[in-house]
């Protein structure tokens, strides 16, 4: 868990040294008063990103040349300073040469928002972010392949755009690239999506209360037959010279939701959507507890002021115990017994008291 | 009152200063202000010497690595293995490789590598002059010491192709290994690099 989180010059922040404590914590205030930004920091620090923004520069403070988040976990020291030419990253003030490294002595991070719903409801992009935030705090390697691909997509994508007659010879260089880091993707995500079900399943029958209600995931893979994505994209040529794009591939991928056997952004009703999104990350949860054999820290933005009682109480049941969570919410009027007696802290004006 | 400013020679050499790599308006101006102070006998052997440099060293036009005007001490030197080609990215990449003591063949710098993100192409490099001299039939094996990211690894695979088209089927084409680190543990390793170590398993003799 963390001990203490320090900011500087991270957006609405200038400075902001807390003190943290076991269980729940209670961020309370206002709109547009700093609260998410505390939980984005606690991520950035140990994940090294943002689940708000792609790209760090934005996290900022006006005027500032960059920021630092730096924080103990347990007994380790993280900082992590990031600025327009330098980034720096040290565990226990030894500077760290990349990010792996940094991230393997780094924590676990669940992040839960009141955007989730769109987990179940809008593209698949959303639900491939899901599951690479999953994969890349579960496999030291996973973020390595991801930007590579990623770099190697948008290589490929310039080439194919570039010019009036495709120059295949310098295109597939990429597409070899393509389809070396792209089978790693396929292969880690689905043998994530194989683990993480019987806890989606489970999750989904605790949180609706109904034995019934199942909740079963498939990984659509987007790479043709037998993921040979190299094989695919070369019979899909005159495709790409028509849309003057990577057809096919991870980045294409989708994760299947269903309820009762059927895709749960269609058939299922709004509560089943919404209990869906909550048996997402309590199901991650519990795959990084059985898997990692440590508790996630459990950034909550804006969940609990929106649920029912009854999901409410059911989420609290069922999360782990060990966990650390820090929550976010505009009012307290939910707060009832079952909750027990958090830490709460009012934000204000980029303040904390 | 007129804003006081250094005089325009120092600003000048501040601005020179300032286009080398790494420094910016901060540095340039501390070490152009450093350098006046140390005076003539500290400037004038120093702007002859990068003087020498420039008028005595060039581009060797056959590996590319730096050479005078009398000899590229690399493919004219003697002792070197005439069947053997190293292709690398820069020619800062040769010392390594020459430290190394591992390799006693002949080099070929890129002169950098294909990237459509910084808009770089084939046609940018010096892999025209690359296939002119593998076509000349001296080579038996090129190595690829390229960079091991996404643009070093695309740029092995662009030259390959025209590697074999070159070179026939006797030229062989190999690459530097990658996996685990001389002196590292399997529990460090990441996924990416355990099954490349894998796929380049070797042989115990």
């Amino acid at each position: 868990m963390l001990t203490s989180l320090r900011l500087s010059h991270f957006r609405c922040f200038e400075s902001l040294r807390l003190p943290l404590e076991p269980g729940m914590t209670l961020f309370f205030g206002d709109n547009a008063q700093g609260k998410t930004s505390i939980l984005e920091a606690a991520c950035v620090l140990l994940r090294l990103q943002s689940p708000r923004t792609s790209s760090l520069s934005e996290l900022v403070h006006f005027g500032a040349p960059g920021f630092a988040v730096a924080g103990d976990l347990g007994d380790t020291e993280l900082r992590h300073h990031y600025g327009p030419r330098i980034r720096k990253l040290l565990v226990d003030g030894e500077a760290q040469a990349s990010s792996g490294p940094y991230l393997r002595q780094s924590g676990l991070v669940v992040w839960m928002a009141s955007d989730d719903l769109a987990l179940v409801r809008s593209s698949a992009e959303g639900r491939r972010r899901y599951l690479d935030f999953m994969a890349a705090q579960l496999h030291p390697g996973y973020g390595t392949a991801l930007r590579a691909y990623d770099r190697a997509l948008r290589s490929r994508n310039v080439l194919l755009k570039r010019d009036a007659v495709p120059r295949w010879n310098e295109i597939d260089a990429y597409t070899r690239l393509l389809a070396e880091h792209g089978k790693m993707l396929t292969t880690l995500r689905r043998s994530l999506v194989e683990r993480l079900r019987p806890h989606t399943a489970e999750a989904q029958r605790h949180i609706s209360g109904r034995e019934d209600e199942g909740l079963d995931l498939a990984y659509e893979a987007a790479s043709g037959p037998g993921d040979d994505l190299a094989a695919t994209l070369l019979a899909r040529r005159e495709e790409e010279v028509r849309r003057r794009q990577t057809v096919a591939g991870p980045h294409r991928d989708d994760l299947i939701l269903l309820v009762q056997e059927r895709p749960a952004a269609k058939f299922a009703s709004e509560g089943q959507q919404r209990t869906v999104a909550l048996a997402l990350k309590l199901a991650q949860s519990r795959l990084f507890l059985t898997e990692k054999e440590r508790a996630p820290v459990l950034l909550i933005d804006d969940v609990f002021g929106e649920l029912d009682p009854g999901r409410r109480n059911a989420l609290m049941a069922a999360w782990p115990k060990e966990s650390q969570k820090l929550i976010t919410t505009t009012h307290l009027g939910w707060l009832d017994a079952a909750c027990g007696s958090p830490r709460r802290l009012v934000v204000s004006g980029g303040r904390v008291a | 009152m007129a804003q006081i400013e250094y005089p325009t020679p120092l600003l000048q050499l501040i601005a020179q200063l300032k286009r080398l790599p790494g420094i910016g308006a901060r540095s340039a101006e501390r070490i152009g202000v450093w350098l006046l102070q140390r005076g003539p006998e500290f400037m004038d052997p120093f702007a002859a010497t990068v003087q020498q440099a420039g008028s005595e060293v060039a581009e060797c036009s056959v590996c590319g690595f730096f050479r005078t005007k009398d000899l590229c001490l690399i493919c004219e030197g003697s002792g070197r293995e005439d069947s053997l080609l190293c292709v690398v990215e820069q020619p800062a990449d040769i010392l390594p490789l020459e430290r190394s003591g591992g390799y006693k063949g002949h080099y070929h710098t890129l002169r950098g590598r294909i990237s459509p993100l910084d808009n770089v192409g084939p046609e940018d490099l010096r892999i025209g002059e690359l296939s002119k001299r593998v076509r000349e039939g001296i080579f038996s094996e090129v190595i690829l010491a390229l960079s091991a990211d996404v643009e070093g690894e695309a740029t092995a695979n662009y030259l390959t192709e025209i590697l074999r088209d070159a070179g026939g089927a006797s030229l062989r084409v190999t690459r530097l290994a990658r996996g685990i680190p001389v002196g590292g543990g399997l529990e460090s390793a990441d996924e990416l690099t355990l099954c490349r170590a894998l796929e380049g398993r070797s042989l115990m003799q």
